[in-house]
Formats: C-alpha cells, sequence, structure tokens
C-alpha cells in the first residue's frame, strides 16, 4: 500500500516537476522520426510522471489525476488510434498501415501524409504505454485492495 | 580533442565497474542504492560524450535526460520504500 509522505521537499519537487516531465514526454513523442524516442519512449516518460505523483502523494491523490479505470480506458484508446489509422489505410485501399494513400483524405503531398501518419501512431502507441505503465504500478503498489469505487465508474461513462 | 574525450570515457567506464562491485557485494543496501545512482550519473555522462565524439550532442541529450529522470524516479522509491521498512 503506498502512503503519502510528509516531506515538504519531495512533495514540492514532484508538484514542480510533473508539467516539465510530461512537456519533455511529448516532445519525445512528437519527435520520435527525426532523434531517437518515439511512442513507446514518451510514454514511458509520460508514465513515470504519473508514477511519481503516485509515490508522493499517495493512492487516494492519485487516484483523482489516474483511476485504474481511466488507465484501461486510455490504453485501449490508444490502440484504438492505432489500429483506426491502419484500417483508415486498409479502406482507403492500400495495405494495413501504408500512410502513403491518407495524401488524397489530408490533402497533403505523399511524403507528408506518410510524416503524418507515423506522428498519429506514435502518439497512440504513447498513450497506450502510459496507462498500461501507470497500471502495472498502480496494481503492485496496492496489491489489489483498492476497489473502483462507484462515483469513478459513474463519472467516466460521461 | 576527440582523443582526450575518448580517455575521458574510457576512464567513467571503468569506474561504473568500480561501482558495480559495491553495488553487487556492497554492505547494506544503502551501499547499493548510492551505487546504482552513482552508475546512472556515469552513463549520463558517457552518453554525452559520445555525442560529442560523433558531432551528434542534440540527439544524445534526449536519451541522457531520460536515463536521468528515470535515475532520479528510482532513487526517490528506493529511499522512500527504506523510510519506513517494506512500503512504498
Amino acid at each position: 500500500m503506498t502512503r503519502v509522505t510528509d516531506d515538504i521537499i519531495i512533495r514540492t519537487v514532484a508538484r514542480v516537476f510533473m508539467p516539465f516531465i510530461q512537456i519533455y514526454a511529448l516532445y519525445v513523442i512528437m519527435h520520435g522520426h527525426h532523434s531517437p524516442g518515439g511512442g513507446f519512449q514518451g510514454g514511458v516518460i509520460l508514465g513515470a510522471s504519473f508514477i511519481l505523483y503516485l509515490i508522493t502523494h499517495g493512492v487516494e491523490d492519485a487516484k483523482k489525476r489516474m483511476s485504474e479505470l481511466k488507465a484501461g480506458l486510455f490504453s485501449s484508446f490508444g490502440l484504438l488510434i492505432y489500429s483506426g489509422i491502419g484500417l483508415l489505410c486498409l479502406i482507403m485501399g492500400s495495405n494495413y498501415l501504408d500512410y502513403g494513400r491518407l495524401s488524397t483524405l489530408l490533402k497533403v503531398i505523399p511524403a507528408q501524409a506518410r510524416s503524418l501518419g507515423i506522428l498519429g501512431v506514435e502518439i497512440g502507441v504513447g498513450i497506450t504505454v502510459m496507462a498500461v505503465m501507470f497500471s502495472i504500478f498502480f496494481d503492485i503498489s496496492t496489491g489489489g485492495v483498492v476497489p473502483e469505487d462507484e462515483e469513478g465508474l459513474e463519472e467516466s461513462d460521461e | 580533442m576527440s582523443n582526450f574525450l575518448l580517455y575521458l570515457g574510457m576512464g567513467l567506464f571503468t569506474l561504473v565497474f568500480l561501482c558495480l562491485y559495491r553495488g553487487v557485494f556492497g554492505p547494506g543496501v544503502l551501499n547499493r542504492i548510492a551505487a546504482i545512482s552513482a552508475i546512472g550519473t556515469k552513463t549520463l555522462v558517457i552518453l554525452l560524450i559520445m555525442g560529442f565524439i560523433y558531432n551528434r550532442v542534440d540527439m544524445f541529450i534526449d536519451i541522457s535526460m531520460v536515463y536521468a529522470l528515470l535515475n532520479f524516479i528510482g532513487t526517490i522509491t528506493a529511499a522512500k520504500y527504506l523510510e519506513k521498512g517494506g512500503e512504498i
């Protein structure tokens, strides 16, 4: 069970660092096709920011930001983006994940369509990896003893 | 200049193994945590030196920042684990 730390230095550093970590994660995802990194690495950094929050602020506060149910929904949503872009290419009449054919839909040249297509796929991978990393850490740290409350279920249905 | 950086990297590479000895055989958990943290910091500097040797610092600085970040979170987690034994 993750307990809340009472050290003000750790709490403040975590709270100040968290937005910078997330912006850096978005940078790694967006520049995945120019520099080292990509969907998986950016997702890991994005998950690490939530793990840092869970470590320093405890389970109760972390559940307001990202509960286990939301993590499951996010992981499915990322997979939906990935397979949706792949299927869109299939519907447009080319191979699965062959982004060149998306140029007629996006009204750009094929090279630019490939760049945008792989960016979309990396965003999907990043969301999935972030949710799964957080979900694994949440399950291990709580030992599975925190049940999903009814309010959380109703809120996320909206 | 490139030779200097190469020897600097090789020296740090040797020091990593000394830290690894402390991490494996070190008496107590605190020595091990300090050794792993030091290895992480040395790896970061070695990555930056590699970037300078290949003239691609802009590529390698991304990886080294990620390494520093994960090292920081790992050290905080281990320290919190040891604060009151056995729970994060």
